[in-house]
């Protein structure tokens, strides 16, 4: 397969991440990075989760989100996960993630600034509770935010209409 | 705007299959009044304690939650100093997941000695309208609400506090001043309804 083949899967979405690399983070991020990360993906439907390893339902539905991820990339469907996880907490999320191993790049939160400010910065609806998931359209819009546990089956057919919508 | 935040909690409340249908009391009302039993079986009852005391500080804590864990020092370390200035601090405990066993050796591990309930049923955290853990809310000598929110801004890192917001509406009060910041956004876990 030669480079140029590659890109262009990689551009078009078909190939999913390396096993490396899901196992890693993908870096620290705070709240301008996760507007770039957001901005990077303009074109797709973008589906941001916010995530701890101390959270039980968040570990319970990386999975759901795994597979979610994996039956709408070739749509149009990106998941970037957020581990909101202290930072003396990151060998943690390492570990989850070389576990987990996730379909989706994910990133933690930098350490420093106003917790509060990250918070209304991504929604200011959101309180801080875990899981939370926000939905960008493919031009960037935010579309909903979901608090709690992601109702696969019914964001999934919203996600659908939107990566339907060119 | 009280429309918008009602329109907000309404939608997470959905999210969360909780029921929490009443407004948190406005700033300058009255604070929905409540008796319970401490863990250490006392009874505490909201509007005697008021009238007793210059302010008492109602928070809705939780034992796993690792927002509230984060805060659990300065709760600690603020119930002591405030104490002397004639300030109660109250902890309520109302999610369901965690019992009084739990929420009684969660309190000896991290020093918290002021007095803590379980709140049976979230019936308090439902008349507050409390969703996160942490919650305050100040409590005047008149019963009234003169602060809801946050305990600060810097849940992760005590040194890199800018906005102590509890401390500055308790040293408000206590100075006779109007309360500056007299609402701010608590932020943590949700609370675990029936």
């Amino acid at each position: 397969m030669g480079r140029a083949t590659i890109a262009l899967l990689f551009i078009f979405g078909a190939v999913p991440l390396a096993g490396d690399a899901r196992s890693r983070l993908a870096g620290e991020i705070d709240v301008a990075g996760l507007r770039e990360a957001v901005a990077r993906e303009r074109g797709h439907v973008v589906l941001v989760n916010f995530w701890a390893t101390w959270c039980v339902p968040c570990r319970e539905e990386f999975p759901s989100l795994s597979r979610l991820q994996e039956r709408n990339r070739v749509a149009g469907l990106r998941i970037v996960g957020v581990s909101t996880d202290f930072e003396k907490q990151r060998p943690a999320v390492e570990k989850f993630l070389a576990e987990r191993r996730p379909a989706f790049p994910n990133y933690h939160r930098k350490k420093g600034g106003d917790d509060q400010a990250f918070i209304d910065a991504v929604d200011p609806s959101w309180g801080g509770e875990l899981p939370y998931s926000v939905l960008f359209d493919r031009s960037g819009r935010k579309v909903r935010s979901f608090s709690g546990k992601l109702p696969i089956a019914s964001a999934e057919r919203e996600i659908r209409k939107l990566l339907a919508s060119r | 705007m009280r429309l918008f935040r009602s329109i907000l909690v309404f939608t997470a409340v959905c999210a969360l299959s909780a029921v929490a249908l009443a407004e948190s009391p406005a700033i300058g009302a009255a604070a929905p009044d409540f008796q319970l039993t401490t863990l250490d079986g006392k009874s505490f009852s909201l509007a005697s304690e008021a009238k007793a005391h210059k302010a008492v500080v109602v928070m809705f804590i939780s034992t796993q939650c690792p927002y509230s864990n984060a805060y659990n020092d300065r709760m600690r370390d603020m119930a002591s100093a405030y104490a002397s200035k004639g300030v109660v601090f109250a902890g309520l405990n109302s999610n369901k997941n965690e019992d009084a066993a739990k929420a009684t050796s969660h309190a000896k591990a991290h020093g918290h000695t002021f007095p803590i309930m379980k709140d049976p049923g979230n019936k308090v955290a439902d008349m507050y309208d409390a969703q996160h853990t942490p919650t305050v809310f100040v409590i005047d000598p008149q019963g009234k609400v003169r602060y809801e929110g946050r305990i600060d801004e810097n849940y992760e890192d005590p040194a890199g506090v800018t906005s102590p917001d509890l401390k500055n509406a308790l040293d408000s009060l206590l100075a006779g001043k109007p309360v500056a910041k007299t609402m701010t956004k608590a932020f943590g876990c949700s609370i675990k309804r029936v």
